[in-house]
């Protein structure tokens, strides 16, 4: 009897693509530094991937994925195998099996790879001085554990961890439904003397380098005796991969709970969750994931680690969903709200607590459905080592790249938005940036360049930093060039500061390059970087020094869902302004303010600001106003401006809904929202309708 | 300074107890002086300063302090080679590694070699002295 292997399609999917995904940054990495342990995680990849592959019947994916695994355990064995060339084969085994998976996806068969294949077969041989054995594909006649998740545990609990950890390579049918019985530790006669316990800790959020607390931890456990089922892995571990921050593990040790409690309570930025007697495991087996331990009533929410073992997969669209439905319903609340208003005065307030609790009980779920919809960074600067070396390589350029605080999550829709800004940035920085090594030393600099992407929160921002140390961006070249090309007058680029130069080079067209590369150089692509930045509600700015460097700072919200509006009144139109970008409000006489060449200047602070009619930036009609009226500062692209409105009307939190065709061609507007009221309210982005 | 400033009211109960010995090494004269002014805040003694792994070894056995902080990057002999030796001449020696971001695995060597613990660059005093306090069993 056939099993039927289509359920586990969506998670092949998913897992193969990572696996590949985390194969391409390991060979990415050996090349640079060949460590042993990289080799192991290739190999481990490789493995993962041939037994899903087959398990699914897709032979020419476990084929390929069989060889590249055969290549990486001859490196294992003898790391001088390691050359250039077969780096070069493995990757574009990497990128064809990718490309099969993604076919699959698509429901198509997957490509059968037949000259890929050949070669890897040949380097096989060589290499190894063997012929290619052949791959077992277990046509769907049983499942390989990485691929039956489901029939094992009859709870309706769904543990992708149990799925992930890829079993270490010896220990392959380590599939048996394992029965969690809890039983103290002293009547089992397994161990007399050592106790198993098990062991949760969590790492600090706020811990810069959760990789070294989290090793520094397994050290002080096991100078206390030894550990097993260490989850995540160690390597996960040291490299910061450590979800929620939660680590579990068992320790065999013949120490009492205390000793334990003190080993542990003199490691900062570490949270012992909980210590108990841990289930026996029979013997030998290393236990791969802790999640088959979790007791069956496990499932009731509560705030203990176990949030690891009960991570659930979502797909995306889904999650688009939920927040698409959650929006609908903060507005209908809202509208709601206003219907309660018209009320009878004796039955409004039941209507009003009912309301309230309502809308609390839906913002309590929007913030939900947010956070589940944050994903870390290394989602997208994880591409970026691969993307680095075959830039460096086509244009013979010597780059180390450093990425930090990827772990850090931003909203999935603005990560989607960023994955092509940032990699145009990258071939910015080692196409345009860094010199080739010989004029490198020539200048005094070591021949490898370097590329730095730091990501850091500051308060409710994302800042991404992406620097090199190259030869820096010439500031009156890029003038020569804006000019040259009818973008700006020769006054105004005199009057230009270096650092507002520097943006010229996002003006469409506008670029210094000689040549025009394959790869950036354009003049394209930097202002549709500053387009999409500036987009998802962010800010792109450039600082630059000749001979030193150039350092590209994307400042980016969390979110985009939510914006917080301050509601103005132009005529009988009412628009919004971003509440981020407001700097306060204020009344004055509009007829005795000074002027300056016909420009009404608004005394503030200390200085005067250059004051806009918001119905001559929208075209909106509007009697004149004569006397007192109110003027909204906002923070524009040179500076603070004034906006002459004709009332405030109030603050509402919206949810933003995007513009669709032919709207999103005016410029000046950034998006749409409904009022409680039902009214549609434009949101301005000002800076553009100033431009415009 | 600013860390001074800012740390002197909750650590000053530190001072009734008998003032921990500490030994700074750093290359840089700026770190060793912001380190410095980061323990005096806490109620620490600095009993003395080593520029250099070299430096640090002999000072150590010279001083027996009860903490050491320990730079990784430094000319003669590097803060991990000072490390092993202050653990092979006192098994019991607190050192603790002060590190930057992207030195990860230096610092996993260092623990490696027996330091006890680390701090990140660049270095908020409270975090630092939460630190040092953990360790001391004083946490």
């Amino acid at each position: 009897m056939t099993m039927d292997m289509s359920r586990y399609l969506g998670l092949f999917l998913t897992e193969a693509s990572e696996h590949l995904e985390g194969l391409g940054r390991d060979l990415v990495q050996l090349e640079r530094e060949g460590a042993p342990a990289v080799v192991d995680s290739m190999f481990r990849h490789a493995h993962s991937v041939k037994g899903m592959a087959s398990s699914m019947g897709f032979e020419s994916i476990a084929v390929v994925a069989h060889r590249v695994e055969d290549l990486v355990d001859a490196i294992r064995q003898d790391p001088a195998k390691l050359e250039r060339s077969l780096v070069d084969l493995l990757l574009s085994a990497t990128d064809v099996m990718l490309a099969q998976v993604r076919a699959v996806s698509e429901s198509k068969p997957p490509d059968d790879a037949s000259s890929l294949l050949g070669q890897l077969a040949e380097k096989v041989s060589a290499v190894t001085g063997r012929t290619p054995g052949a791959t077992r594909v277990i046509n769907q006649a049983k499942a390989s554990p990485p691929a039956a998740p489901a029939p094992v545990t009859a709870a309706a609990r769904v543990s992708p961890q149990a799925v992930e950890a890829p079993p270490p390579p010896a220990s392959e049918p380590a599939a048996e439904a394992r029965v969690a019985a809890v039983v103290p530790p002293s009547e089992e006669g397994a161990a007399k003397t050592a106790k198993r316990w098990a062991v949760r800790l969590r790492i600090a959020p706020t811990c810069q380098t959760p990789g070294v607390r989290a090793f520094l931890v397994h050290k002080r456990l096991t100078g206390l005796g030894t550990l097993h089922g260490l989850q995540p892995p160690l390597e996960d571990l040291k490299a910061g991969r450590i979800p929620e921050g939660n680590i579990q593990v068992e320790l065999e040790t013949a120490e009492g709970e205390e000793a334990i409690r003190k080993a542990l309570r003199n490691v900062a930025e570490v949270e012992l969750v909980s210590l108990k007697p841990a289930v026996v495991a029979p013997p030998p087996a290393p236990v791969p994931a802790a999640s088959g331990l979790v007791p069956a009533e496990a499932p009731r929410a509560s705030n203990s680690a176990d949030a690891t073992a009960r991570t659930v997969r979502v797909r995306t669209e889904l999650l688009d969903y939920f927040l698409d439905t959650v929006g609908e319903l903060l507005l209908a609340t809202a509208r709601l709200r206003e219907l309660g208003k018209v009320l009878p005065e004796n039955s409004r307030p039941p209507i009003e607590e009912g309301v309230y609790r309502l809308h609390t009980l839906v913002k309590d779920l929007h913030d939900k459905v947010m956070s589940a919809r944050m994903t870390p960074l290394s989602l997208i600067t994880d591409r970026l080592p691969r993307a680095a070396r075959d830039i460096a390589r086509r244009r013979e350029r010597e780059v180390d790249l450093v990425i930090t605080g990827a772990e850090i999550e931003l909203d999935r829709a603005i990560l989607d938005e960023l994955a092509d800004p940032l990699l145009h940035l990258l071939r910015n920085c080692i196409d345009h940036g860094l010199e080739s090594p010989e004029d490198r030393v020539a200048a005094g600099k070591g021949a490898r360049g370097r590329v730095l992407v730091s990501v850091r929160r500051a308060r409710d921002r994302v800042v991404v930093e992406m620097e090199d140390d190259g030869r820096g961006m010439n500031a009156a070249k890029l003038k020569t060039a804006a000019v040259a090309r009818g973008a700006l007058s020769a006054e105004a680029a005199a009057r230009m500061t270096d650092r507002e130069a520097f943006m010229l080079a996002c003006l469409p067209g506008v670029s210094t390059a000689q040549d025009v590369s394959e790869i950036s150089g354009r003049g394209v692509g930097m202002d549709a970087v500053k387009r999409v930045v500036e987009n998802v509600g962010g800010t792109l700015e450039i600082e630059s020094e000749l001979g030193r460097g150039t350092r590209f700072t994307l400042r980016l919200p969390l979110t985009v869902a939510v914006v917080h509006l301050l509601l103005v009144a132009v005529g009988d139109e009412v628009f919004g302004l971003p509440i981020a970008k407001v700097v306060g409000a204020m009344e004055a006489d509009s007829e005795r303010l000074d002027r300056s060449r016909e420009m009404p200047l608004l005394p503030h602070g200390q200085g005067l600001l250059p004051v806009y009619g918001l119905d001559e930036l929208t075209g909106v009609q509007a009697p004149p106003r004569k006397g007192v009226r109110p003027f909204v500062v906002m923070e524009g692209d040179a500076g603070r401006v004034a906006l002459a409105v004709d009332g405030l009307v109030g603050q509402e939190e919206a949810v933003l809904k995007p513009l669709s065709r032919p709207l999103d061609l005016l410029p000046g507007l950034s998006g749409v929202t409904i009022l409680g009221s039902g009214r549609p309210v434009f949101i301005l982005d000002v800076p553009r309708l100033l431009s415009a | 300074m600013v860390v001074s400033a800012a740390l002197s009211g909750p650590f000053a109960e530190a001072e009734l107890h008998m003032a921990k010995r500490v030994l700074v090494v750093d290359d840089a004269i700026f770190m060793r002086n912001m380190i410095k002014d980061i323990f005096a805040s806490g109620g620490f003694e600095v009993v003395g300063e080593a520029a250099n792994g070299l430096e640090a070894v002999e000072k150590y056995k010279d001083l027996k302090p009860d903490l050491t902080t320990m730079d990784i990057v430094m000319p003669f002999k590097s803060g991990i080679e000072a490390t092993r030796e202050i653990i092979k001449y006192d098994a019991n020696a607190v050192v603790i590694m002060c590190s930057a971001l992207g030195q990860e695995s230096l610092v996993m060597e260092a623990i490696e070699a027996g330091a006890s613990d680390f701090i990140v660059k660049p270095f908020r005093a409270e975090d630092v002295l939460a630190v040092v306090k953990k360790v001391l069993g004083e946490g």
